[in-house]
């Protein structure tokens, strides 16, 4: 008969790596119509960091994202970059081209002031513009201004900027020490239904509430919650690479070493919790990995709730949950004959 | 015109039905409108708005995914480009006693051949350096490199390979992390000690705290070898050009590291080794170090030509990285009103043949081993072992999912024992805003309860199951 049951896990996870220096440089180009080229070293995974980049550097600049073209991972041309690891593209490379768009931007409000007949201190960058703070009819395009500060003033609208993010060393005994500068934390709910007669597990659906900071683009965190629970559900009942008794692995392929397909997600309902980190770039913190931190503890938990059984080694297969089905019920009835 | 056609033309809908001329912008793709009745949005695309930040802007690469015109590596292709395929050991501990290329390089076809000592500094890693590009004397998993073939053809350098021959003596393997932590285990890189790295958090006094506790709970949890699965496999293409400059394409997400890596092991300087990343099919950590591209970068040496190298899923789970099997123990102090005391953790890594990055992942792992909960008292050990086992390294979350699972676990034991609700107790345990971190961060932007409460809200945790 099938048993639902519910299980909850939530998690912290650092951003950055572990005390060691992790620095991203970048280098933001305003062209002379008033878009703008980011030369960045990290590399895009499939995750659509290039995407949150160009939005920062747009953010910073008043521009809009399609302004922005990045180039990205070519050691010859981009910066030095530590590289898509440890959740830390957003933040880290993020804040580096967060402040190199702030320093191409202090140069669009040196042309731009004598064009207002303001200090630049008093302008920003908004909506395509460069304004006067508190009177936005004061304004000039900003490809005018870009346009003035290159071909007139000969002084193109460049910045480049590097960042690492501030650690404390940890002490060796006793492991005191502020190893990473922020955390992110995340929740998950899982509700499933496990057959007690075969150990199967359904996984009905799937709730997650992470942080992120500010979510530069909350359509890809989702995608990133989505893509972490998929390897979170792989971990918890599928997964496995197995080894013969000579050390030669038994499933090096796709039809042995079974995974989560579409068919095996389940239902997710993705919610992103407001949050603001103010060391980040526009507060933002990271998502990549947490997003597969809690699912397998939250469907382990969730089987409990159904079936009562602990299961403390993973994968739990089939095979694994009804065994210690098997022996609840031997125990329970031992009990009772005692 | 009848009232229909005027509707769809006061709408400015064109049915696109004619063949494309050649007036038309070639660039773009011969695609068919998605939906010939567009809506028009009422303000504009996401990607156009200006505030960029927080908008769902679609991705700029997301239509050349679309319409599979992404250049993936193996989608490239150079004139004269040479296929490269690596001899694999097939057995976990050895020592190589000797390598015969001879008739591997008399095949038609073959262009170059590799051994390990061919290969100027046989070593690498992120942490240590003490992974062999190729094996030369030892090979300590059976997934390991011992020789490399370039050839005009991918069947060819394979038929290459299977002519190599190559004389093992075996050596005794270790596969058991816990055994392999004892004295008299047999010892896969030092002469010392299988345990290649160690970790410890140590705050308040555990003693204290478990003679303070009402309830103690005592658990192990372990976890098993996972593979990253990308869909698209390691991946490079060398060329070493007349001016003794090496240009590599690869799949790989850290190219900073991966050109200083590749200077070391080649024994280059960096400014004649450049390194363009090309857009990575799947990372989840498993292509954060070099792998192939220094043998290909001497292939190319040798035969003067582009050498490309795409491993075979079944090399995928064999000669790259893995997440991390941990066993762990858990024991930890409660009071009766579920209060966590005391928490005592001992993790074992299993670390596979090499480091990789193991540091990073036991470090991680120790840390966050506590969960994400004010705790007092707290000791946490964790260890990383070598065995003749695929190396494991960076795997999406660094050993977290893992102890997650674990602390977690235990969490719900802890509130079934104690008939609290599992969601009250960790409210009533998690950290709020300033608190002192394991390490004794004072922790910032912290939002974990409100992630348990929002998470709770949306799932009607309150509700009864149906």
């Amino acid at each position: 008969m099938k048993r639902r049951g519910r299980g909850i896990a939530c998690m912290w996870y650092p951003i950055g790596f572990t005390v060691a220096a992790n620095p991203s440089a970048a280098t933001v180009k305003v062209n002379e119509d008033g878009t703008a080229v980011v030369l960045t070293g990290t590399v895009e995974t499939g995750q659509g960091s290039l995407t949150v980049l160009a939005q920062i550097a747009a953010e910073a600049l008043g521009i809009a994202t399609d302004d922005v073209h990045v180039v990205s991972a070519d050691t010859d041309t981009t910066p030095m970059d530590t590289g898509a690891i440890a959740s830390r593209t957003t933040y880290v490379t993020g804040n580096a081209i967060a402040l190199a768009a702030e320093a191409a931007r202090d140069i669009l409000f040196n042309a731009a002031a004598p064009m207002l007949g303001v200090k630049p201190s008093q302008l920003e960058a908004y909506d395509r513009k460069i304004q006067v703070k508190g009177f936005p009819q004061h304004a000039v395009a900003i490809g005018d201004v870009a346009h003035q500060s290159q071909f007139v003033l000969g002084q193109p609208a460049i910045g480049s900027a590097s960042w690492n993010p501030p650690t404390v060393a940890m002490d060796p005994e006793t492991g005191q020490g502020k190893p990473f500068s922020t955390y992110v934390y995340a929740t998950q709910i899982a509700e499933v239904d496990v057959d007690d007669e075969t150990g199967e597990v359904d996984l009905l659906r799937i709730t997650a509430a992470h942080d992120c900071g500010t979510a530069i683009n909350p359509m890809l965190v989702e995608g990133q919650v989505e893509g972490g629970i998929s390897m979170g559900v792989g971990m918890a009942l599928q997964e496995e690479m197995l080894f013969r008794e000579d050390g030669i692995h038994v499933n090096p392929n796709l039809t042995n070493y079974i995974m989560p397909t579409s068919l095996d997600m389940p239902e997710i309902d993705v919610d992103i919790v407001q949050g603001f980190d103010p060391t980040g770039p526009f507060g933002a913190k990271g998502v990549g990995e947490p997003t597969a931190v809690p699912t397998a503890a939250a469907i382990m938990n969730a089987i409990h709730d159904a079936v009562g059984v602990r299961i403390t080694s993973l994968p739990a297969t089939a095979e694994k949950i009804l065994m210690a089905i098997k022996d609840s019920r031997e125990q329970a009835q031992k009990q009772i004959s005692a | 015109m009848s009232d229909e056609e005027k509707v769809l033309e006061r709408e400015h809908v064109q049915f696109d039905t004619e063949l494309r001329s050649p007036e038309d912008d070639l660039r773009l793709p011969a695609v068919v409108p998605r939906d010939p009745f567009p809506i028009e949005p009422l303000v504009p695309e996401a990607r156009q708005q200006t505030r960029a930040v927080g908008q769902r802007a679609t991705r700029q690469d997301g239509r050349l995914h679309g319409l599979g015109q992404t250049k993936y590596i193996d989608d490239m292709s150079f004139p004269g480009m040479l296929y490269a395929k690596i001899k694999r050991a097939g057995i976990a501990s050895a020592r190589i006693k000797s390598i015969d290329t001879s008739a591997a390089e008399a095949l038609p076809g073959v262009m170059a051949v590799l051994t390990g000592a061919e290969i100027p500094v046989n070593s690498f890693g992120p942490s240590f350096q003490d992974q062999p590009v190729l094996c030369a004397d030892q090979v300590f998993h059976a997934g390991d490199g011992v020789a490399a073939v370039a050839a005009v053809t991918e069947q060819i350098a394979e038929e290459a390979i299977n002519k190599i021959v190559v004389e093992y003596e075996p050596l005794p393997p270790i596969f058991d992390p816990v055994v392999a932590m004892n004295d008299d285990a047999p010892k896969v890189h030092a002469p010392d000690s299988n345990i290649y790295a160690t970790k410890k958090i140590r705050k308040g006094d555990i003693d204290k705290g478990f003679a303070e506790s009402d309830h103690i709970f005592e658990q192990r949890f372990s976890t098993q070898m996972i593979e990253h699965v990308s869909l698209e496999p390691h991946a490079a293409i060398a060329d070493w050009d007349a001016n003794g400059r090496i240009t590599i394409w690869a799949t790989i997400g850290r190219i900073t590291l991966a050109r200083a890596d590749i200077a070391r092991t080649l024994n280059m300087p960096m400014s004649r080794i450049r390194i363009i990343g090309t857009v990575v099919g799947g990372n989840f950590g498993g292509k954060n170090e070099i792998s192939q591209e220094p043998a290909l970068a001497l292939l190319s040496k040798k035969a003067g030509r582009p050498v490309k190298g795409v491993f075979t899923r079944v090399e995928e789970f064999t000669s790259t990285t893995t997440r991390h099997p941990i066993i762990m123990d858990y024991k930890t102090g409660v009071s009766n009103d579920g209060k966590i005391i005391v928490r005592k953790v001992r993790l074992v890594l299993d670390g596979g043949a090499y480091c990789s990055w193991s540091e990073t992942t036991l470090g991680k792992a120790c840390i966050l081993s506590p969960g994400p909960y004010n705790i007092e008292n707290v000791l946490a050990e964790a260890f990383v072992v070598y065995t003749n086992k695929t190396m494991t390294g960076a795997m999406r979350g660094f050993g977290a999912p893992q102890v997650c699972f674990a602390y977690e676990s235990q969490m719900d034991e802890i509130a079934a024992k104690l008939a609290i609700d599992p969601l009250e107790i960790r409210l009533r345990n998690a950290f709020h805003e300033g608190s002192s971190s394991p390490t004794g961060q004072q922790l910032h932007s912290v939002v974990v309860k409100e992630s348990l409460q929002v998470a709770a809200d949306r799932f009607r945790w309150q509700e009864p199951a149906k």
